[in-house]
């Protein structure tokens, strides 16, 4: 069974970050603002995820999305190696339909879990500007279908502080790191390059029906 | 009987090429973690994990013909009959039927706690579980797990070799597809020759299709309608997913992609940041 997460005694802190210190070594660590941060989201989504009608749901949803996710970052990453590549002109094509794009991916994800509620349940530290947060199904019940799954966030602190959303998965299933396959796959098999970027391009307008 | 040498001479023959290509690296623990860190296929898409991409991308198009004609029908008429209770019963049961499969492979694996959940759970389903169609051990609080044949390689050292996409059977990898044809292989009911157990190994293998369709019908469907390529979003997906189930769950976020590396996006940030100033 799953520990619950328990705040630390506030006099121990110190202590364990002396010693951490001393040590010498930085092990993969909680991060409780990061976790702050993450659970401040999921009670904003609560009473979207709560709501009956589709439409407020998804509207809803898109606002969440839109305040939290960083998407430029998160749509360069997906370009992988050709980010790089692209003109100004292509980025400032790119960029908003990408947006589009991921706020619909973003969409049906979350819809999955309407009428739950999620909580925080631990963090990872892969760096200081770059944790996982895990979040789980308040009291699932046991016929619930993701019960049992682990809703991941990625949070990326920038240099001053503030933390976005960077990528979204369930059970170490990433929803960027997958989208990147695609994109990539997209403008390898279209002759890669500018010429593959203009296909990548042509196709995310279509999907979103620009 | 000609199915079952076909399987046996297709494992046969795929052990030895398996074994002079897959297994150069075996007992390597620095190639094993390579291996594991290794999820995605290389940026560009196409070359590094997914060299065969033109055959697979053929392969994956005529499943997707069959999945759409047959498998998708079926698991709707399947739906259509029974009703989610029954149908997770027969869940239950099929999971149960493939623990000593699991036990075998856990053992394999050196995993004697999760061998002994294994071997518990089968016990406690097949008894006062109906004979496997009731879960109570889960609600004792032991947990369900799955392994295969390959995820057994996988252990020992072997890497997956390249991504492919086997006609009816959907993606894997060589060492993932030469693991399966040994599970058949372990499999007992596969070595039983009576018209009964035939029967049932027909008949077993026509309601695990079903029942493992049904379920995706609906997320599939979005995936496809999501996605820009179908073939990299499913074949993503897949490694992601295999992955996790290689690491039995003790993945630590380690080999997650840099979300760039973070020089590359500063910069990004510092263009952004300007063009906010201007």
């Amino acid at each position: 069974m799953l520990a619950t997460t328990k705040p630390l005694p506030l006099g121990l802190a110190p202590l364990l970050a002396v010693i951490a210190w001393m040590s010498g070594v930085t092990p993969a660590a909680a991060d409780a603002a990061a976790e702050a941060y993450v659970q401040g989201v999921l009670n904003e989504a609560e009473p979207i995820l709560s709501e009956t009608d589709e439409d407020a749901l998804y509207d809803g949803l898109a606002t969440l999305v839109d305040n939290y996710v960083d998407m430029r970052r998160v749509g360069l990453f997906t370009l992988g190696q050709y980010a790089r590549k692209m003109t100004d002109e292509q980025k400032a094509e790119y960029l908003p339909l990408f947006k589009t794009y991921a706020t619909q991916i973003y969409q049906n994800a979350l819809s999955n879990y309407s009428g739950q509620k999620l909580a925080v349940r631990n963090s990872i530290d892969r760096s200081a500007r770059d944790i996982i947060v895990n979040s789980k199904i308040v009291d699932a019940q046991p016929g619930d279908q993701f019960g049992d799954i682990t809703v991941h966030w990625r949070i990326y602190r920038n240099r001053s502080g503030k933390m976005v959303v960077v990528d979204a998965g369930a059970d170490n299933v990433w929803l960027a790191i997958e989208q990147r396959s695609q994109f990539t796959s997209v403008i390898a098999n279209n002759g890669g390059g500018a010429k593959g970027i203009d296909a990548l391009l042509a196709q995310l307008r279509e999907q979103v029906g620009e | 009987m000609i199915v079952k040498s076909l399987i046996a001479a297709a494992t046969g023959l795929a052990l030895t090429g398996a074994a002079s290509a897959q297994l150069s690296d075996a007992g390597d623990p620095e190639a094993f973690a390579r291996e594991l860190q290794s999820t995605e296929p290389d940026p560009a898409g196409s070359a590094g994990a997914d060299p065969w991409e033109g055959f697979n991308r053929k392969m994956f198009a005529f499943n997707d013909a069959v999945d759409g004609a047959v498998f998708v029908p079926a698991a709707k008429v399947y739906r259509a009959t029974t009703h989610k209770k029954q149908r997770k019963g027969i869940r239950n049961f099929l999971a149960n039927a493939r623990a000593p499969l699991i036990l075998i492979n856990d053992l394999l694996q050196g995993e004697f706690e999760r061998a002994g959940e294994t071997a518990g759970r089968f016990v406690v389903n097949t008894t006062i579980g109906f004979g496997g169609m009731g879960d109570p051990a889960e609600r004792m609080g032991i947990p369900q797990h799955s392994e295969d044949f390959g995820q057994t390689l996988a252990v020992w050292g072997a890497s997956p070799g390249p991504y492919v996409v086997l006609p009816f059977f959907g993606p894997s990898s060589v060492r993932d597809g030469f693991g399966a044809g040994v599970d058949t292989l372990l499999d007992p009911v596969f070595w039983i020759s009576t018209t009964p157990a035939r029967h049932t190994s027909y008949s077993r293998a026509g309601v695990t299709l079903v029942s493992v369709r049904e379920p995706l019908i609906e997320p599939l469907a979005d995936i496809k309608t999501n996605s820009l390529d179908y073939y990299a979003s499913f074949r993503s997906f897949y490694m992601q997913a295999r992955k996790r189930e290689i690491a039995n769950g003790r993945t630590n976020f380690d080999d997650l992609p840099d979300f760039g590396d973070f020089d590359e996006f500063d910069e990004f940030e510092d263009t952004e940041e300007t063009e906010e100033n201007k």
